[in-house]
């Protein structure tokens, strides 16, 4: 009962103060934007970063004078543990070939050689997870323990770059998706408080006539509800508008443009999430009611 | 129905009122007067809790005013009919609305408020402007709005606060004529009021606030 009078007040009030809640789903809408475009901006960098990890490497070189049942021993003991996406073995003649293959017209200087000097190989790839240094360095250690094993190459490095990539982008997202939160509260928050106020002696009155806490906020909940979840729906519509704008029309300058993604998790989620930020933002500034 | 025993409030270091102890029995009309000042709208908003007392014990029905949780007061109130002096209508609702309200507050459905809004109206004569905004009705029918509004939910208690103060004589016994009529009904009514005329020859009990005390009983 309470719900539908608040629906109601709520939809009749921001009808009657329509400037002000306009202009108030205008602001939401600009900030819930920026934030798309920083989710957009994340998940793509996401998307590129995640092919990163397949870039890094780990090579197990073997011993020279392994039979083919201990290399095929070895492998099978690398490709148990649990931090291994993939591996490819590289024999001796394999390596040489393909080393050849990348020195192309320099590839003489091996002409003078009647042996090859080349180490049979294990070429490791890690899953994503791994790819921290101290990890990559402990895998290092123990498959080098591994007998067989003359050494182990790993470019800590390249770990180190992703981590450190990784866990920028998360602080950074959330330093900027809070601030905009909490600046979306805000402005709700005022709004609501200034139409709390307008609406003080109406409150007072309908105090004395026996409404409730509950009765009394709910039409301001509502709005800060209708305020919040408008904004998430223009915000995503503007997006949107400009996404297939850079996508199809730019991407004929700049081919790159169009490998941009729009998750539908976004169009679905960010009026939601207005709508709740709305909320708390009317929430806190109905605030406590005395009587 | 309601008692005040020993009660007294303070403003700072102003009394308003002082030890006041009376009783309104069930279905009485009584009438508070006493020059402007005196405390009648106090002594009325202590019985709602808009005021809260400094001393002593005021019970109204079931409960009781003086140690009443907050959570209670909405409860209390309505079980309370309310008509102001400047008759509180909310300006942007219309008539109907404005009257509904105070069922809607009560979590009825809306299929028996038009029920009970019409007879209100009906009561009070002014079914024909339930879809006018109050701004475009006179004070008169401003203030029977307002009276329909208290009677509606049927409350043990109404409470009119200088009812006739921005009305003219005529309106002013229409308006009490009003109230007669709906404590012939039942209803238990205290009305304060400064003019004396408004009880003169009604035959109900009047008790006089001076000096912030009772300071007589008589029959009007």
């Amino acid at each position: 009962m309470h719900i539908s009078y608040g629906i109601k007040t709520a939809v009749k009030g921001m009808a009657h103060e329509k400037w002000i809640n306009l202009l108030s789903i205008m602001t939401v809408a600009s900030s819930l934007l920026i934030m798309i475009f920083a989710c957009l901006l994340l998940y793509n960098t996401e998307h590129i970063a995640s092919t990163l990890h397949e870039r890094f490497g780990m090579v197990a070189f073997l011993d020279d004078r392994l039979q083919a049942s201990e290399i095929q021993a070895i492998i099978e003991r690398i490709k148990q543990r649990q931090e291994i996406e993939g591996l490819r073995y590289i024999s001796k003649e394999d390596a040489l070939k393909e080393l050849k293959e990348r020195l192309k017209e320099d590839s003489y200087i091996f002409d003078g050689l009647d042996y090859n000097p080349l180490s049979p190989a294990i070429e490791l790839r890690l899953k994503r997870q791994y790819i921290t240094p101290q990890q990559v360095a402990s895998t290092a250690k123990e498959l080098k323990a591994i007998k067989g094993v003359s050494e182990v190459y790993s470019a800590e490095k390249v770990a180190e770059i992703i981590e450190a990539f990784y866990r920028s982008l998360s602080n950074f997202s959330l330093i900027l998706l809070s601030a905009l939160g909490a600046g979306i509260i805000f402005v709700v928050y005022s709004t609501v408080k200034i139409l709390f106020y307008r609406r003080k002696e109406e409150i007072e009155t309908i105090k004395l006539l026996g409404a409730t806490r509950g009765f009394i906020r709910m039409p301001f909940l509502v709005e800060g509800g209708i305020i919040g979840l408008f904004g998430g729906l223009l915000s995503v519509g503007l997006s949107l508008l400009v996404y297939f704008a850079v996508t199809y029309r730019l991407s004929s300058v700049f081919p790159l443009l169009e490998t941009i993604l729009y998750p539908t998790e976004i169009a679905l989620s960010f009026p939601l999430s207005g709508a709740i930020l709305g909320l708390l933002g009317a929430f806190i500034a109905v605030g406590r009611l005395r009587f | 129905m309601i008692s005040f025993v020993n009660v007294s409030k303070f403003y700072d270091y102003h009394t308003v009122l002082r030890s006041v102890s009376f009783t309104v029995q069930k279905g009485e009309m009584v009438f508070i007067t006493g020059p402007s000042g005196a405390g009648k709208s106090t002594l009325l908003k202590l019985i709602y809790r808009d005021e809260e007392a400094d001393e002593g014990e005021i019970r109204v029905g079931n409960f009781t005013v003086t140690s009443i949780r907050p959570s209670d007061i909405p409860h209390l109130r309505r079980n309370i009919g309310i008509v102001f002096q400047d008759f509180k209508l909310l300006r942007n609702l219309t008539a109907y609305d404005n009257v509904a309200i105070a069922l809607r507050i009560r979590g009825i459905g809306e299929r028996e408020i038009r029920q009970r809004v019409s007879e209100a109206l009906k009561r009070v004569n002014l079914r024909h402007v339930a879809d006018s905004n109050p701004k475009a009705l006179s004070g008169g029918e401003q203030q029977r709005i307002a009276i329909a509004r208290a009677i509606v939910a049927e409350p043990q208690v109404i409470l009119a606060d200088e009812p006739t103060g921005n009305l003219d004589p005529n309106t002013a016994i229409d308006i009490m004529n009003l109230l007669r009529e709906i404590n012939l009904n039942g209803s238990t009514i205290i009305v304060a009021t400064h003019n004396r005329e408004l009880f003169r020859g009604t035959g109900k009990r009047v008790l006089s606030i001076d000096s912030n005390r009772i300071i007589k009983e008589e029959q009007g």
